[in-house]
């Protein structure tokens, strides 16, 4: 059935609530802190991906500078969280969003001239210029390369576990919210609009879509899903260092959209899932770490440009194909 | 002797459209053949499969009796297939010299690429006038000298002109074509001629075909189509007097 | 007064350095269309076969340039074999750009972290190839090696010059730079053009590794900072424009020199970014560059 989220079946809508219920059942059961730390930071890193894989991915700008805003998100809603203590952290933290989503629009605005190279100069520009900024330091707003100084996390008063859990849930929460959001924009006006100028710009302009505001949106609304992310790490971590908008972090993160299925809803899930287990088991070896990283990522480009997802899609497209060769000989009349 | 060019039930387009729909043709070695038919109607796609800058989507091209099609349009240009591209494809960047010498960039020495040079300046001396000037202030009719230039720095098997008059003021194709027909007479290739109508191509065609809706409709000798009501009609330009 | 000599002589140096890095992204660009992101990580190994050569073996200078040019040379063609050859054939089905932009990238992480996993992450002394120091005027002063390194920048870009102008091949470079089809219909081989030209980029690329080692070190990072200064470069000069190319790279060099003169090192990086962000807006295809033009 199309419904406001795209056409997805009824098995499908029954898969994704089972998934839902069994990841929001998931740490009843699960104790072990040390893994449910990497989950929960997945899951935040899962949060900033879904963000730049809406820009990068379906809007198909070039944006390198998602990082500075996901760090941007961190710095303002940490700033809110020490100065202004009397704002209850949630709403630092969806401040702190709206502030990294404002200035994603402002870097929307210069992109809109540019064509494809030049717009990734200019967001890894900026990537560059902020960071620069942040390890500098000025009038101690960032803390510099040590890491923001500790701030109130959403969860204060919890004992550990309780507080690992917590945030399980308000990231998944925060994930399964962004999902949806996302399928719905898909299909919706905007959906549509950064599709068709990603896909075929000539089209674009003749129907009379408007794709200047269509981006202005786009980066807006990717800006403040990763400044939510960067405020969650923030309060989460209780710390904030400059190096989480290195080239590595950022590496990482296009690793696992690419693997995923650049532009696809799934395919972030799917890739940081990949990644993390991967990152988790190679943890003792940062050199092979990277190394692989490097290679799969070469592979995955070249060989599988879809993704998983897109690898998926194949398979699935193949295996109906040849069911309905199969119901097509079933249905035949015996000859005769 | 197998003909220079033959082409049986080729299918060539772009993406998914096709343009070129079952075309057959052949031309026989040191043959002129005159393509003419209404823009749009692939023409220039015909060439472009010929000459291997893009990819049949079935059918056979044949050169001298070896299949091309599908090779490499670089292997294709080195087996003796010269392409005077529409628009000229000069670099602009280039001067008209450093353009005639990419013309004879496959192989041969460095004294056999001079020696070239030395021929097309004695051909084309209003090239030769402007050798040190870079391509992009030549006037178009330049261009285009300097476009069939380059492709006489090599002697191939076969020699495609995709339009040779098309831009051009009367005084420039009248220009164009005296060296066409020069080359017809001297150079030992098949000339393959792409034109959007008649008007020009009396002295030239040893054959003249029309391609319509990516197929070849008819052909003949031009003084036979030229004849011919509904041809001219359709096609339309008058038909200039063919020089004796 | 004697502020100014420092500034113009180191500002020399540095240009002359970074054209010769960018220079190779600017022949990339122009005859692939892509942005080599694997373009430092050739620096980075440039240092190590230096250290390789220079301390662990004491070979001769002018030997160690030379390992350096054919070792970085047949890796340059090898990552165009790898990460770009493959998508050429299907330039029209995908962002041809932005996919070479990742794989060139991944190829980069790949070789970084290969470096990592066999040296460490330890910053090795690379030696300089030439030793001893040349008095310009009341104390400031530029070491030899600074000024060799200088010339042989300038010595190289210039030989990539007259190749592209009077060789056959460099011909051949240009014409697949400016129309490929054309280039193609007389019978270039663009499928071998292409790794040759990327191994000659990384080539360059590695022998200013080896000078800039003995100035920053050889490490796995070492790359970093010279892929960040090449593509400001070559974002100012144009992508695509050999001249531009030189033009910012010197214009850069003055900035970075004039900046650890009077103001302090750390603030160059920002500033050229800085400049790059208000270029682009008003430039939107850099300062030289224009969009359909490529002026190799």
């Amino acid at each position: 059935m199309t419904g406001t989220f795209g056409s997805i079946s009824a098995g499908r809508w029954a898969m994704i609530a089972i998934g839902i219920v069994l990841a929001a059942l998931f740490p009843l059961v699960y104790h072990d802190p040390y893994y449910m730390t990497i989950i929960v930071t997945g899951e935040i890193v899962l949060i900033l991906n879904i963000s730049w894989n809406f820009v990068l991915g379906m809007a198909g700008v070039w944006n390198f500078g998602q990082l500075a805003i996901y760090a941007l998100g961190a710095y303002g809603s940490g700033w809110l969280m020490l100065h202004h203590s009397g704002i209850p952290v949630p709403i630092a933290i969806v401040l702190g969003g709206v502030f990294s989503g404002v200035i994603s629009v402002l870097l929307a605005f210069p992109t809109l001239r540019l064509f494809g190279i030049y717009t990734s100069l200019l967001t890894f520009s900026f990537a560059q210029v902020v960071q620069y900024v942040a390890v500098n330091n000025p009038h101690n707003l960032t803390g510099g390369s040590f890491g923001f100084p500790e701030v109130p996390g959403l969860f204060p008063d919890l004992g550990q576990s309780d507080y690992l859990r917590a945030y399980y849930w308000v990231c998944a929460a925060v994930i399964v919210v962004s999902c949806f959001a996302v399928a719905w924009l898909r299909q919706s006006h905007l959906g549509i609009a950064l599709r068709s100028i990603r896909d075929a710009p000539a089209y674009t302009a003749a129907r009379g879509v408007n794709p200047r505001a269509a981006r202005v949106a786009a980066f807006g609304l990717s800006g403040f899903l990763a400044g939510i992310a960067g405020g969650l790490y923030l309060s989460f971590e209780q710390s904030f260092t400059t190096s989480q908008m290195g080239l590595t972090p950022m590496s990482l993160d296009v690793t696992m959209l690419v693997i995923g299925g650049l532009g696809t809803v799934s395919g972030p899930l799917i890739g940081t899932a990949i990644l993390t287990v991967i990152q988790t088991k190679l943890i003792n070896y940062p050199g092979w770490q990277l190394t692989v990283l490097g290679a799969t990522l070469l592979v995955i480009v070249i060989f599988v440009p879809g993704g998983v997802v897109g690898l998926i899609g194949r398979l699935d497209r193949r295996l109906r194909a040849w069911v309905a060769e199969d119901a097509d000989e079933a249905e035949e009349p015996a000859p005769g | 002797m197998s003909a220079a060019l033959t082409v049986r039930g080729l299918v060539a387009g772009y993406d998914r459209s096709v343009v070129i729909d079952g075309l057959d043709l052949e031309v026989a070695d040191g043959a002129t053949a005159v393509v003419i038919g209404p823009n749009g109607h692939g023409k220039t796609t015909l060439l472009r499969a010929v000459s291997g800058l893009i990819k049949p989507f079935r059918g056979e091209v044949e050169l001298g009796g070896e299949r091309i099609d599908g090779m490499a349009a670089e292997a294709i240009a080195k087996k003796g297939v010269v392409h005077v591209m529409q628009g000229d494809g000069l670099f602009v960047e280039m001067t008209v010299e450093e353009n005639l010498l990419m013309g004879a960039f496959p192989g041969g020495s460095w004294r056999g690429r001079r020696a070239a040079l030395k021929r097309v300046y004695s051909e084309l001396p209003a090239v030769e006038e402007r050798k040190g000037h870079k391509a992009r202030t030549l006037s178009g009719g330049e261009r285009r000298l300097v476009g069939l230039g380059r492709g006489m720095m090599r002697q191939g098997r076969l020699l495609l002109i995709d339009e040779p008059s098309l831009g051009l003021a009367p005084v420039a194709i009248e220009a164009v074509y005296a060296v066409i027909r020069r080359l017809r007479s001297e150079a030992s290739s098949a000339i393959v001629l792409i034109e959007e109508n008649f008007t020009h191509v009396g002295g030239v065609a040893d054959v003249v075909h029309i391609l319509e809706a990516g197929r070849i409709v008819r052909s003949g000798p031009f003084a036979e189509l030229a004849a011919d009501r509904t041809v001219v009609e359709t096609y339309l330009g008058s038909i200039a007097e063919a020089p004796s | 007064m004697t502020d100014i000599v420092a500034i113009i002589a180191n500002g020399v140096v540095y240009g002359s350095i970074y054209g010769l890095v960018a220079i190779g992204m600017t022949l990339i660009y122009g005859t692939l269309r892509i942005l080599d992101m694997s373009q430092g990580s050739m620096v980075m190994v440039g240092g190590y076969v230096g250290w390789w050569a220079l301390a662990t073996h004491g070979v001769n200078p002018i030997v160690a340039l030379v390992l350096a040019f054919a070792f970085t040379f047949a890796l340059g063609t090898a990552t165009e074999l790898v990460s770009v050859q493959p998508l050429i054939s299907r330039r029209h089905e995908v962002d041809f750009e932005l996919v070479t932009f990742i794989t060139t990238f991944a190829v980069a992480i790949f070789l970084t972290n290969v470096a990592l996993q066999h040296f460490g992450p330890f910053q090795q002394n690379v030696p300089t190839i030439v030793g001893g120091n040349l008095k310009l005027y009341h104390g400031v002063s530029i070491s030899y090696h600074e000024l060799t390194m200088a010339a042989i920048s300038v010595i190289l870009m210039g030989g990539l010059g007259l190749f592209l102008a009077r060789t056959r091949w460099g011909l051949a470079v240009r014409a697949v730079a400016q129309d490929l089809d054309a280039a193609r219909s007389l019978a270039v081989p663009v499928t071998r053009l292409y790794p040759l030209t990327m191994g000659l980029a990384s080539a360059l690329a590695g022998v200013g590794g080896v000078f800039l080692g003995a100035l920053y070190f050889a490490s796995p990072t070492a790359g970093d900072l010279p892929l960040l200064f090449a593509l400001i470069v070559v974002v100012l000069g144009g992508l695509g424009s050999l001249t531009g190319t030189l033009y910012a790279a010197y214009l850069v060099g003055m900035t970075q020199s004039f900046c650890e003169v009077e103001i302090g090192t750390t603030w160059t990086l920002p500033i050229l970014y800085g400049a790059i962000l208000v270029i682009l807006i008003f430039r939107p295809y850099g300062l030289k560059g224009s969009p359909s033009e490529v002026r190799l």
